[in-house]
């Protein structure tokens, strides 16, 4: 004879256990899905890190950074680059066109020493010699900035996709506009990039302020926004001259009498 | 009493020649004397003490010399016997032919302090290794044979001439206390496979690679000697024989390293050669050499940076990265202007293969 305590609840009450525990359970077990911890790389900004949810970029996924050219979205993965690298990691840049420029990465702190630039001569052999390198597993950061070029179709991204979810490599895509709706649908995270205002100083412009938001993220929430600033070089070297920078969003002129930070409307 | 014997080759002096015979020529002598030394490009030191009962006369030495350097190349050599580095290529520059069209010229100075000074003595001066300016002075001092130089009080040469003529006086007396370096002899170990039954395709022969590479890592690590280089030699079935070089990017004793090297290496001179509807080739032996063995005590940095480690196994998979998609694609920024006023000027992209 079977007792109450076996006959299997109806579905409405099933349902109404998952709701309650915030649709966590899996099948098979009562306890709710242990939060997965997922290994990341940080962005270089604890802002966007917190954003993100996983503390960084994920490593074994392919990272999207969406938005109009000269919004941030290069600035953003140099530093990246210069936070793995001040962590211990090693990095490369794919750089299609040829557009990468040390110059600017040094002035992000990107350590060049120990940054690979590869440049490969179409988006195929580009996505290839990005498998071999996430193949590799000594490289943490990979950034595959295809510039204007169309982007690599959808087959051979997903099997980069597949070889990189097996690596602890974290790759950061850079795509012109036509080719994101294919590379949004591989991509485990994709972070659209805004500028919102110039950041200047006097008449000269130092940087950007710019909102990230996490449009997708397979490991964790998504719809979180960050708002940062993005320094250009120059800015980045008056920036301990500035003495109230702590606090930069709260003030419109920091001084007038110091080179003042203004935040100009985008 | 030490006797060395220098081989001159004057062909091989001026700048515009071709040098390559020079290193084998060296291998030939370690025939004769276990002691050899380069002393520059076409100047060989022998160390000939001892061998008179084994192959007779200085004379016959000498011949012997003449004969195993001239089975490598028959260059025209000058010989010469002395009982120290100076006394030995002095009696080099001395030595002329017997006969016209002769292979070689020997000349030897005589065993023995004394007699050495006393075959000097009439000797120009000329024939020391001093400047112009030098030479003037000893012309000024009326100096014009090496017994003059030599007969002169050491401390009065110090004082006119200082320590560099009282070096000169030293070579004039027939004292030269330098030693003869003997040469290393480029050493290799090398280890082979040969199979029963032919393997099919160049891929097939991985495992075997590493096998081969992990025995020779083996015996190397135990002399605390890493490789610089893989020669590797496929006998195939039908066919001529494959055979590959690769210089490794850093010497390392990692036969997983070097067997995925080989084998990228192997893949890419493959697809080079064959058409799309050639048969794959069928091993029948394999053998493994590894040379320019070297100290790895140089390579400690990954002990202070792991990253340094990380970064020399990233090479190494470059390195096959090049074998599989070709030169240009691997760059690396290098900084070597850091104080340039430009930006764009402080730094420059360099292949990494080059």
């Amino acid at each position: 004879m079977r007792t109450d305590a076996s006959v299997p609840p109806s579905l409405a009450t099933a349902l109404e256990t998952l709701r309650a525990r915030g649709l966590q359970m899996r099948r098979g077990s009562d306890a709710p899905a242990p939060e997965r911890a997922r290994p990341s790389v940080q962005t270089g900004h604890s802002i966007l890190d917190a954003a993100l949810g996983t503390g960084g970029w994920p490593r074994g996924a392919m990272t999207l950074i969406d938005g109009p050219a000269g919004n941030g979205g290069t600035t953003l993965t140099l530093g990246a680059l210069a936070a793995c690298q001040a962590a211990g990691g090693l990095t490369a840049w794919l750089d299609l066109d040829g557009t990468f420029d040390p110059a600017v990465a040094a002035r992000l702190e990107v350590s060049l020493d120990w940054l690979l630039v590869v440049r490969p001569r179409d988006p195929v052999e580009a996505i290839e010699l990005a498998a071999w390198l996430a193949r590799s597993g000594l490289i943490d950061v990979l950034v595959l900035d295809l510039g204007l070029r169309a982007a690599p179709e959808r087959r051979a991204l997903d099997r980069f996709g597949a070889l990189l979810a097996r690596s602890a490599t974290s790759a950061a895509l850079l795509l012109a506009p036509g080719g994101r709706a294919v590379a949004g649908a591989v991509a485990g995270v994709r972070v659209a990039v805004r500028r919102t205002a110039w950041l200047a100083v006097g008449s000269d412009i130092v940087g950007q302020r710019v909102v990230a938001s996490v449009e997708r993220h397979r490991w964790s929430l998504a719809g979180r926004t960050a708002e940062l600033d993005l320094w250009f070089g120059e800015g980045r070297r008056i920036d301990p001259l500035l003495p109230a920078l702590a606090e930069p969003r709260a003030v419109e002129v920091i001084s007038v009498e110091q080179p003042a930070l203004r935040v100009v409307g985008a | 009493m030490t006797r060395l014997l220098a081989l001159v080759w004057p062909d091989l002096r001026v700048p515009e020649a071709d040098a390559t015979p020079f290193g084998p020529m060296l291998d030939a002598l370690d025939d004769l004397s276990p002691r050899v030394e380069a002393v520059d490009v076409g100047v060989a030191l022998v160390d000939v003490t001892g061998l008179g009962p084994t192959w007779g006369t200085e004379r016959r030495v000498a011949a012997r010399a003449v004969m195993l350097v001239r089975s490598v190349a028959p260059i025209p050599v000058r010989c010469g016997i002395g009982d120290n580095r100076w006394l030995a290529t002095l009696a080099a520059r001395l030595a002329r032919v017997e006969r016209p069209g002769a292979p070689a010229a020997l000349h030897a100075l005589p065993a023995g302090v004394a007699a050495s000074r006393d075959a000097l003595r009439e000797l120009p001066l000329s024939l020391l290794p001093a400047d112009l300016a030098t030479r003037q002075r000893f012309r000024l001092f009326g100096l014009t044979v090496m017994g003059q130089l030599a007969d002169l009080p050491r401390s009065a040469v110090g004082a006119q001439f200082g320590p560099a003529g009282e070096r000169l006086q030293a070579l004039a007396r027939g004292h030269d206390p330098r030693p003869l370096v003997p040469r290393r002899r480029p050493e290799g170990v090398a280890a082979a496979a040969t199979f029963e039954t032919p393997l099919d395709g160049i891929g097939s022969v991985g495992l075997i690679l590493r096998r081969l590479a992990a025995e020779l890592c083996d015996r190397l690590r135990g002399r605390h000697l890493a490789p610089g280089r893989a020669v590797l030699t496929l006998t195939l079935e039908d066919g001529p024989a494959l055979r590959v070089a690769q210089p490794f990017p850093k010497p390392a004793l990692e036969p997983d390293w070097i067997a995925r090297l080989l084998l990228s290496r192997l893949e890419a001179d493959a697809r080079l050669r064959s058409g799309p509807d050639d048969e794959e080739p069928r091993v029948v032996s394999v053998r493994l050499a590894f040379d320019r063995l070297t100290d790895p005590a140089s390579r400690q940095l990954p002990a202070f940076e792991a990253r340094a480690g990380r970064w020399e196994e990233l090479r190494w998979s470059l390195e096959r990265i090049r074998h599989r998609f070709g030169e240009g694609r691997l760059w690396q920024v290098v900084v070597d202007r850091p104080n340039a006023s430009l930006p764009e000027d402080q730094s420059r992209l360099v292949d990494i293969g080059q």
